[in-house]
């Protein structure tokens, strides 16, 4: 347990060595914005904050090297712990990683479920953000409506997997079961209730004017830190970079659908909150493109009963909610991983935090930190 | 009148302990505290003095404003908690002198008294009366501290604009 | 009118006749003063809490308390208190035990000296004093100096920089607030809360209530915004802001000093309600009928409390509204709103009222009417700019 310091003590600043009698915050673990037991160590100049330094690893749990050790399915569920807010996302960048490394196909149908889930799960997840970025900034309201819309995506899942958060569904080969027979009524009940709920957050979030003031100039990254940084997913559309794998590397059958890559090029706070308000549109489109076309079938390829991949390595990138998320797997043709690594959206992202933290307000930094939607089982594996 | 005086020494005793403990303390922050009680207890005796205008404007100017910025700016400057402030300091005998000075012209006009002390005429509203005086007889002064108060803001100003 | 007065006499009279000295009596009457006066803020503090948590729980689709007490959870603020007066008393360790102890209760004392100067009806006033507004006005802004000692004694950054916060918004937001005051105080000549309410009788062209509302309606405004940010509500609600400053100046409190905190926080909110509908809204004025069975000065008294209360607590049910429709906003921003904009405004105000009182009273409703539109139409500009802004989109 750690003395808290006291304001004024003279403090050597672990990074870059100097000293300095600024004051000195310490923000978490047990933070109710840190969003998790994130630990940031703000160097303050009033109210003004000149550096920080973000301290994780309160939830490491050796998720590579557990990987080493289990074969390939039962990496499955630990996948699920990463970005818990969106499992179904990690699932599908993990199964898409082994599946390449054998030159897998899967079935059609399993393939478009595979995209309906993760659509679903995109939403749920900016959902979960848009919720408690309204938090951060002091809007109750809006948690409580995002939180509304989804459960209603968290029954969609439970109907399909029997799980609300930890969905294990995806599988190396397809899916483990087809939908249930409900399941596309209900999907077109929710997108059709969903549809006018985004208007509601826009007239509370996006078009209130004290919203707009706080959120607009605010944690600026520009575009070269943020390729610098190797930012990720809306952090990076923001921006005004127009990079989404799903897109410019289409993976699974993401090539058949109409989207639009929605992309800000303020670089701030508000930027972030638009790429994401907007990438809810665009995944509702993806998911009624895709029941649309839903093809009937079998839901899982031939597989062996151990899956043992042949020699050799990939590097396997799949767009999560929060970014890139990559898998690099190196297999020695055992039914365990020989090196298994993950790349993870929010480590990264909240790498170039103090970068964009510097010469914002105290009050900024908590809406800094929630536009970079991180989630500590990812940062900290 | 008995209660009126016992009233007017307790408030007395307590806006003298109040200042003591401004002066005396050494924690700069309770100092600072003791002061508002201090001027909390002036503005009652404003009150005793039927001047109420005048102790609703001494706690909304000087407890409001002025020991907020006092208390404002004692913790803005760093090491604010494990200061202690010299009491003393090198003008103890000049401060001394001219506190003992003060103490026998006080002593003195309260023996022999002085005309302005015979009750005062009682009022029933004093805001509009010192209205009229500080906009008609008494202009000039006024004007000139509002000059004041400007000059002293664009000194502010001036000190704390960095460039 | 004078029926409490009257009854207070008679009192004092009936007691002097069997020969007992006067302060007793006094002392007597003052204590039933208090006593009233602290039962109502303890009684409408806790109502108002949790009015508040239902209010805010149908905004966000939920239910709010529905178990305690049977009908909605109408007992939940009841054991909630109990709660609170029953939970052990903490001081941190390295709290300067003095201050710490002594902030909330400087805090809750500077709210509910306030009370002294609300009409609440005709002639039921605990003290009309010839400053009153001036005095609610100095006595709410203690309530600042509770907060920082409060936040200063915990010894804990999050709370002194709570405490740092409020002092500048307080100190900011004093200003306009007590310029805005100056419109209705200058229309009607006096400070005295009960005259500025009766000021407030007749009828503007015969056909609108005679508030100082309508020629006065950028003072209100302004009033309301800056009473927002006196009062540490969203939009202004930085020095505790929960997600930035976890609680602010009173994270170390629990217990009974944490619950006097929440007290006076709602009791401060139903002050400048009351000085708000003191000075803006007519006070008690409102139509009445005289009620058979009781003397007409009751009835009116009567009808004048409910008027009072109804008006009072529609601001605060606006005041709610507001806190869980807005977001936050951020220190530099409220310093800029406060000087920058309700400043200049409540100046203009001011000159404005003072050029018309010269040149004669009807055209301050002329002078309304216009300070209306301009309103309505920067509303207007406002809106349409709101929706269309999406700066940055590059799709």
């Amino acid at each position: 347990m750690e003395k808290p310091i006291p304001i004024g003590t003279t403090v050597v600043m672990e990074r870059t060595g100097e000293t300095m009698e600024e004051m000195y915050v310490n923000m978490g673990p047990q933070h109710p914005s840190t969003h998790g037991v994130l630990r940031l160590m703000l160097k303050l100049d009033g109210e003004y904050i000149i550096d920080c330094i973000p301290y994780i690893g309160y939830l490491h749990r050796c998720h590579e090297k557990i990987g080493e050790n289990r074969n390939y399915t039962q990496i499955i569920p630990y996948t699920d712990r990463l970005d818990y807010l969106a499992s179904m996302s990690m699932n599908f960048g993990y199964v898409l990683a082994v599946e390449r490394l054998m030159g897998q196909k899967i079935p059609e149908r399993a393939e478009y479920m595979r995209v309906i889930l993760a659509e679903l799960q995109r939403i749920a997840s900016h959902l979960i953000w848009l919720g408690t970025f309204g938090l951060d900034l002091g809007n109750f309201t809006i948690f409580m409506y995002c939180f509304r819309e989804r459960e209603m995506v968290l029954d969609l899942f439970e109907s399909v997997t029997g799980q609300r958060l930890n969905y294990s569904f995806y599988r190396i080969g397809g899916m483990p079961m087809d939908f249930p027979d409900t399941f596309l009524t209900d999907c077109q009940a929710f997108l059709a209730w969903f549809k006018p709920r985004l208007p509601e957050y826009d007239a509370i979030m996006t078009d209130n004017i004290l919203f707009q003031k706080r959120v607009q100039g605010v944690g600026i990254s520009p575009p070269q830190v943020a390729v610098e940084y190797g930012l990720s997913g809306p952090m990076l559309r923001a921006c005004g970079i127009k990079w989404d794998l799903r897109r410019n590397e289409p993976y699974s059958i993401y090539d058949r659908f109409e989207f639009d890559i929605p992309v800000f090029d303020t670089c701030d706070v508000w930027a972030r909150y638009m790429v994401r308000r907007r990438e809810m549109e665009e995944s509702v489109k993806i998911v009624e493109q895709a029941l649309a076309q839903l093809p009937p079938g079998e839901v899982m390829a031939k597989m062996p009963k151990t899956i043992k991949p042949p020699a050799g390595q990939i590097y396997s990138r799949a767009e999560s909610p929060r970014g890139e998320i990559g898998f690099y797997i190196v297999s020695d043709g055992s039914p365990k991983p020989y090196r298994y690594k993950v790349r993870s959206p929010a480590y990264v992202n909240l790498s170039a935090l103090p970068e964009m933290l510097k010469g914002c307000l105290v009050a900024d930094c908590v809406a800094v930190l929630g536009s970079v939607d991180i989630v500590l089982g990812e940062v900290d594996r | 009148m008995t209660l009126k005086l016992g009233i007017f020494y307790f408030l007395a005793a307590f806006t003298v302990w109040a200042s003591a403990v401004v002066v005396l303390g050494k924690n700069i922050v309770r100092s600072a505290v003791a002061l508002i009680f201090g001027f909390c207890g002036m503005a009652a005796l404003y009150v005793l003095l039927d001047a109420e205008f005048l102790a609703a404007v001494q706690v909304l100017i000087y407890v409001g404003g002025i020991t907020i910025l006092l208390l404002f700016a004692i913790m803005l400057t760093s090491r604010i908690g494990s200061t202690t402030a010299r009491v003393v300091n090198d003008q103890v005998i000049l401060s001394a002198i001219a506190a003992i000075g003060l103490l026998v012209g006080l002593i003195y006009a309260s023996t022999s008294g002085i005309p302005a002390m015979s009750g005062p005429p009682r009022l029933p509203e004093t805001a509009p009366f010192l209205g009229r005086a500080l906009l008609t007889t008494y202009a000039l002064p006024f004007e000139a501290v509002s000059v004041l108060l400007l000059a002293a803001m664009v000194g502010a100003i001036v000190l704390a604009r960095k460039d | 009118m004078m029926i409490f007065a009257t009854l207070v006499e008679r009192f004092y009279a009936a007691l002097a006749a069997w020969g007992i000295p006067w302060i007793v009596p006094t002392l007597v009457v003052m204590v039933i003063v208090v006593s009233v006066v602290l039962a109502y803020i303890s009684v409408a503090a806790m109502f108002m809490i949790w009015w508040e948590r239902k209010i805010s729980a149908h905004i966000q689709v939920r239910y709010g308390p529905m178990r305690v007490g049977g009908w909605h959870g109408w007992a939940q603020s009841i054991a909630d208190g109990i709660k609170l007066l029953l939970k052990e008393d903490l001081i941190p360790t390295g709290a300067d035990k003095v201050v710490f102890v002594l902030a909330p209760m400087v805090v809750f004392g500077a709210t509910v000296a306030a009370y002294v100067t609300i009409p609440w009806a005709p002639g039921l006033i605990v003290r009309d004093l010839n400053i009153g507004i001036l005095y609610m006005v100095s006595i709410s802004s203690l309530v600042v100096v509770g907060i920082i000692m409060a936040g200063w004694s915990s010894n804990n950054k999050y709370a002194t920089l709570g405490a740092l916060r409020s002092a500048a918004q307080a100190v900011s937001y004093e200003v306009p607030l007590v310029l805005s005051l100056l419109g209705p105080v200058m229309i009607a000549g006096t400070m005295s809360m009960g005259k500025l309410v009766e000021a407030q009788s007749g009828r503007w062209f015969g056909v609108l209530p005679g508030w100082f509302v309508f020629p006065q309606i950028v003072a209100f405004l302004t009033y309301f915004t800056c009473a927002l940010a006196e009062c540490n509500r969203l939009p202004f609600d930085i020095p505790e802001a929960e997600s930035e400053l976890v609680a602010g100046f009173h994270v170390e409190y629990s217990g009974m000093r944490f619950a006097m905190f929440f007290l006076a926080e709602y009791a401060n909110m139903f002050v400048v309600s009351a000085i708000a509908t003191t000075l803006f809204l007519g006070g008690w004025h409102g139509p009445w009928i005289p009620l058979p069975g009781l003397p007409r000065e009751v009835a009116h008294g009567l009808f004048g409390l409910v008027w009072f209360q109804v008006k009072c607590y529609f601001l605060i049910f606006v005041m709610m509204w507001l806190r869980w429709t807005l977001a936050r906003l951020r220190v530099d921003q409220l310093m800029g709103f406060a000087w920058k904009v309700l400043l200049p405004i409540s100046f203009a105000n001011l000159i404005v009222t003072g050029l018309v009182l010269i040149l004669g009273k009807h055209a301050l409703l002329y002078v309304g009417g216009i300070a209306i539109l301009l309103l309505v139409a920067i509303l207007l500009a406002a809106r349409p700019a709101a929706r269309t802004v999406r700066v940055g989109e590059r799709t």
